[in-house]
């Protein structure tokens, strides 16, 4: 185990070598207060949740005009570590007392303590004295509702170098009171960052971090949870980066019922446990993108694509021990005496049969039995009204086993009736998978694919339309 | 070197002092070795550092007995100050003065059954342990009770590592006979400042990644 001390991203390599010589003092100061992240995301047009009003001190939270706070808002500290101190009121009961997320009550006088608490320095990560932050309180998208117990949950993406190189999910359950943190009792629920959807998914229980498959709250299976906003998600976690000036940065993005994605913090420190939500290192992920000139947050966010997509793929091949493959695939077919071809095939699940372009067959060795089957005195293309079967079986008993490549003889409908056509026996090499085959052999020259894989070949590949 | 600490034991400075002085620096970078490599968080440097040089005063026995006190007393008393909804500096008065209250009744007891070794113990030590309170209730407020007590271990076993550093008698010897080596602890710092691999609580953590990866591997 030793060996593989490489292979994760521990505290003192994150330290060492990327906070260190990638997080500057001043970038630094922005990410770790949050009213200064505000504001300098809001220059930039990158969306934050609403600000209603701010205490900076004892004689502030006196003379507070309680009056401009919806009867639903957010307590924060500005310089708060890990969510602590942060308090989420749902709203007001009837006796005039806020809710909270397990559903106990506080009245003005807990309230005004927890403030004070706050602004006493306790919940700031150096013990000073610290600003209040009063915040519209996320509305849950849809998406998330079932998967989450009370609070809001967000999700983490690291970007470094312009490119994001990890994302996870965190969902508040009902052990870490309705708050998102992982340390806190949250899932980690990691995302292929290709499609934006979530893979395995970790959770503490007792002293570490487990895989779990389901919600400990719903029972809910946490993978194939589709993220909304992908993109816009990625692109805002860019946008951070750039105007906070953070080399390593971890952004916290939650989606808002009516707001869509809206930047909830930014970390200058990010943590380590989103490598075990995506069961991924990110180390190796780090350096790979190290270096790379990366000129905006499109070519970014490609770069991610190309290099850290495809989990769901990955798995999605484990599980169905099917290879995913997409319309157009990359194939080889290998014909007689070790010749062999690379062709772009069409995947048609319209066909039942495999067929193939003559001019490629010839290629692959079989002009002498294409030509001899040229010779064979018998109409080629059946009219309509004939009794097709009757005439094929004719055909191939007088002519099957009359050429060695001959394996079968078929009938190719298309719309002037039935053509009679040769087929022979090949193994084609598709996405890393050989099969053996009998495949027409048509005149596909006017069209541009030279070889269509039907049905009948493709029981061990499931088909996603959209990869390419 | 020699003559040096001669002239200063002629003086009148304590032998105990030189050797607890030159000792620092090995403690300090033994927890400095159990944070980077190891991955002992506890309560920072300070706090171990300071409760071992205490737990030579008291003796470990004593020590570990009012460490634990004190973390029972702190516990305890979080549930009933967390009802009242203090502020902090009240709440962590309260929280000390019960602390010495407890002090207090386990000095009395040590009287009434004449433990010499334990009411002999002079009060700066037994004052750095009760302190650790003040750690204690914090880590609760902001990292939570499990945190907090998980912490206290921690610093418990760096603390009790360090105490036996300090009271190791070849080691005393030793740094007595050459006191430039602990120049040398400087140097295994530097190690240790640039050390990039995962610590030993690191493999405990990521255990399920390397799981995973071996099973990628294998395919």
């Amino acid at each position: 185990m030793l060996a593989k001390n490489k292979m994760i991203l521990g505290m003192n390599a994150r330290n060492l070598s990327y906070l260190r010589p990638f997080n500057t003092r001043a970038a630094i100061a922005i990410a770790d207060s949050k009213l200064v992240t505000k504001r300098v995301l809001e220059k930039a047009g990158i969306p934050t949740p609403k600000l209603y009003g701010v205490l900076e001190d004892h004689r502030a939270l006196r003379h507070f005009d309680w009056s401009v706070l919806p009867p639903s808002f957010v307590v924060k500290p500005n310089f708060g570590l890990g969510g602590e101190g942060i308090w989420i009121l749902f709203g007001r009961n009837k006796q005039g007392k806020w809710v909270r997320a397990r559903g106990e009550t506080v009245n003005f006088f807990d309230l005004t303590s927890h403030i004070s608490t706050i602004l006493d320095g306790h919940f700031s990560m150096m013990n000073l004295p610290d600003i209040v932050l009063f915040e519209k309180r996320i509305q849950m998208s849809k998406t998330f509702k079932p998967y989450s117990f009370r609070g809001i949950p967000d999700i983490r993406v690291i970007v470094f170098n312009n490119v994001p190189v990890m994302a996870m999910l965190r969902l508040p359950t009902k052990q870490s009171q309705g708050k998102a943190n992982l340390h806190l009792g949250g899932i980690g629920v990691g995302i292929d960052l290709a499609t934006g959807v979530t893979t395995t998914a970790m959770h503490k229980q007792g002293w570490f971090d487990q895989k779990v498959d389901r919600s400990p709250d719903s029972k809910l299976p946490l993978s194939g949870i589709k993220i909304p906003d992908w993109d816009t998600i990625l692109e805002m976690a860019i946008a951070c980066q750039n105007v906070s000036g953070l080399g390593y940065i971890g952004v916290d993005v939650a989606i808002d019922k009516e707001q869509g994605p809206v930047v909830l913090e930014i970390n200058a420190r990010a943590g380590l446990s989103i490598q075990v939500a995506n069961l991924a290192s990110l180390r190796e992920r780090l350096e790979r993108v190290r270096g790379l000139k990366v000129k905006d947050a499109p070519h970014g966010i490609r770069v991610a694509k190309n290099l850290f997509g495809g989990q769901v793929e990955k798995e999605i091949e484990e599980l169905s021990g099917r290879e995913v493959i997409g319309l157009r695939e990359k194939v080889t077919i290998f014909g007689k005496e070790e010749l062999k071809a690379d062709v772009e095939a069409k995947i048609d699940t319209g066909a039942d049969r495999t067929s193939l372009d003559r001019d490629i067959a010839e290629e692959l060795g079989f002009a002498d039995m294409l030509t001899w089957f040229d010779t064979l005195t018998f109409p080629h293309i059946i009219e309509r009204g004939v009794d097709a079967r009757a005439f094929l079986k004719d055909v191939r008993e007088k002519y099957l086993g009359q050429h060695p490549d001959l394996t079968e003889i078929g009938l190719i409908y298309s719309s002037h009736g039935m053509t009679v056509r040769p087929k022979v026996q090949l193994t084609i090499r598709l996405s890393g998978r050989n099969f053996v085959t009998n495949v027409s052999i048509v005149d596909r020259r006017n069209l541009r694919y030279t070889l269509l894989v039907g049905r009948n070949d493709l029981s061990q590949f499931l088909i996603d339309p959209r990869k390419v | 070197m020699e003559q040096l600490i001669s002239t200063m034991l002629a003086e009148g400075v304590p032998l105990e002092t030189i050797l607890l002085l030159l000792l620092l620096p090995i403690v300090a970078t033994f927890i400095a070795f159990s944070r980077q490599v190891i991955g002992l968080r506890g309560f920072g440097m300070y706090t171990p550092l300071i409760i071992s040089f205490a737990f030579v005063e008291t003796g470990l026995r004593y020590g570990l007995g009012i460490f634990i006190a004190v973390l029972l007393t702190g516990t305890l008393m979080r549930f009933i100050v967390r009802k009242a909804r203090l502020l902090y500096f009240p709440r962590i008065a309260i929280v000390l003065t019960i602390v010495a209250l407890v002090m207090f009744l386990m000095l009395l007891e040590g009287a009434m059954s004449s433990r010499t070794g334990f009411i002999s113990v002079s009060i700066f030590p037994l004052l750095i342990i009760i302190i650790l309170v003040e750690n204690f209730v914090a880590a609760q407020i902001e990292h939570g009770a499990r945190a907090a007590i998980i912490l206290s271990i921690e610093t418990l076993i760096v603390a009790t590592i360090s105490y036996y550093l300090l009271t190791w008698e070849e080691l005393r010897q030793f740094v007595f006979q050459y006191p430039w080596v602990i120049l040398a602890t400087i140097f295994i710092n530097i190690g240790l400042g640039r050390w990039t691999g995962l610590r030993l609580a690191e493999y405990l953590r990521f255990r399920e990644i390397f799981r995973h990866v071996d099973d990628a591997r294998e395919e």
